[in-house]
């Protein structure tokens, strides 16, 4: 006979574990791919034009100052991230989003069509 | 309950699905070749190098091995058993030519050492020299049987397999590491003339290959071939001409068209053979073979580049 409360237990140890197991590699894998991040550059466009390119694995604490579609758009730089500190965009979405150092998430002002993408170094060539 | 017996099972299963990143280097084909394998044990890099040992025994034409290998085949005009994969290695460069490798001989074993050791010597080969090697090469043949364990050369030229065997042994080593062990994670760079791509674990999975003779630029690749051919390295320049390493076995002629050639394709024979072959024809030739063959090409020449697929985007710091 089936010792219900056991197995009730046993089903929810399983499960837990596998939550566990299941998040951490998750996690391992996002940080592989996000691990090298000493060689990155920040991409700043406004409508398609490149008018910044920020060596972030320099980590310096700088500022920019770039003219946006409707206005001047404040971005800083320190320790190997990027953000936009001030918009005059009507959302703030793009100041929102902090600081951020990977090539996963492009900070977007779409409003003043700024673009900040990072992507990696040239000078990290693999072959 | 059978669960409690299963969950050290299920949790040993997860955990020996991790894999890491291995690193070697192994001197092989006169070059380092550098293999990066993300794998669950270390076991697939060692068979990895023995896979790269393995060809260079066999397609070595200046020393005698182990085993009989190209130089054997050289230095007899009679039947000698080889192995397997040389053989087969043999076959696919005697076909290689009608794929759209115009240019590829295996024959010019002897013009190329004739012109090296002529080029050392700060000298031209002359013109008779090239003449006879011509004569040798147009008279000499090898037959192959069919289960490719045995061959036999007839004339004098001899085979070499330098344009060749690198793309060849990493068709090789991708078939293990794909087929055999199912990884995606790996670069092998064999002197960065003969690179087998997998996927890298960040940039989308895609490597940059630096192009070092266009300042500060370079492409993006993953799951594919890429071999180079050219005369940075190589050439030598008397008076304000410079010879190349690569002859022409229609003409022996050492001069090329350009600089280098780069291919990207999805198989290392091609590839190999490609990037030399290409070396020796006209811009139109070069873009029937990539529309036919379905490549990617740059050529460069003076620092700049010449010609490249649409496809194939160069980008610059």
């Amino acid at each position: 006979m089936i010792d219900k409360k056991k197995l009730r237990n046993d089903l929810i140890l399983i499960g837990s574990l596998l939550l566990v197991t299941i998040t951490a590699l998750i996690t391992i894998n996002v940080i592989s791919k996000n691990k090298n991040t000493s060689n990155l550059i920040a991409t700043v466009s406004v409508q398609n034009t490149v008018v910044e390119v920020v060596d972030l694995s320099k980590r310096e604490d700088k500022h920019y100052y770039v003219e946006g579609l409707h206005g001047q758009v404040h971005i800083h730089t320190k320790d190997g991230v990027i953000a936009i500190l001030e918009s005059n965009c009507p959302h703030q979405d793009c100041v929102h989003m902090g600081y951020v150092s990977d090539t996963f998430h492009p900070i977007i002002c779409a409003y003043n069509a700024v673009y900040i993408t990072i992507g990696v170094s040239p000078n990290d060539v693999d072959a | 309950m059978k669960a409690r017996k299963l969950l050290p099972l299920l949790l040993v299963s997860i955990l020996t699905s991790c894999s890491t990143d291995y690193s070697d280097r192994i001197f092989a084909f006169d070059t380092y070749i550098n293999i990066n394998i993300a794998s669950k044990t270390q076991e697939v890099v060692g068979n990895v190098k023995d896979i790269i040992k393995r060809f260079d025994i066999l397609s070595d034409n200046y020393l005698e091995r182990t085993e009989n290998n190209v130089y054997t085949i050289n230095h007899t005009s009679e039947p000698v058993e080889i192995d397997e994969a040389l053989g087969d290695l043999l076959m696919v460069s005697q076909h290689v030519s009608n794929e759209g490798a115009k240019y590829f001989s295996m024959f010019t074993g002897s013009l190329s050492k004739k012109w090296k050791e002529s080029l050392a010597k700060g000298e031209v080969l002359s013109n008779e020299v090239i003449q006879e090697e011509l004569e040798k090469i147009n008279n000499t043949s090898l037959t192959i049987s069919l289960d490719k364990k045995r061959v036999q050369k007839t004339g004098e030229a001899e085979i070499d397999l330098g344009g060749i065997v690198k793309g060849y042994m990493l068709d090789y080593v991708k078939t293990y590491l794909e087929t055999v062990n199912n990884l995606e994670y790996y670069l092998i760079n064999a002197g960065a003339s003969s690179i087998l791509l997998g996927e890298k674990k960040s940039n989308d999975g895609y490597y940059i290959v630096g192009l070092n003779d266009i300042p500060n630029s370079y492409i993006k690749l993953k799951n594919c071939f890429f071999s180079a051919s050219g005369n940075l390295e190589q050439g030598v320049t008397i008076g304000d001409v410079t010879y190349s390493h690569i002859v022409n076995p229609f003409t022996g002629s050492a001069l090329t068209q350009y600089d280098t050639v780069r291919v990207v394709t999805e198989t290392g024979y091609l590839g190999d053979t490609l990037s030399t072959s290409l070396m020796l024809s006209s811009l139109e030739e070069i873009k029937k073979v990539e529309k036919d063959l379905n490549i990617q090409v740059i050529v460069s020449k003076d620092n700049q580049i010449v010609y490249k697929s649409d496809s194939l985007e160069v980008y610059t710091r």
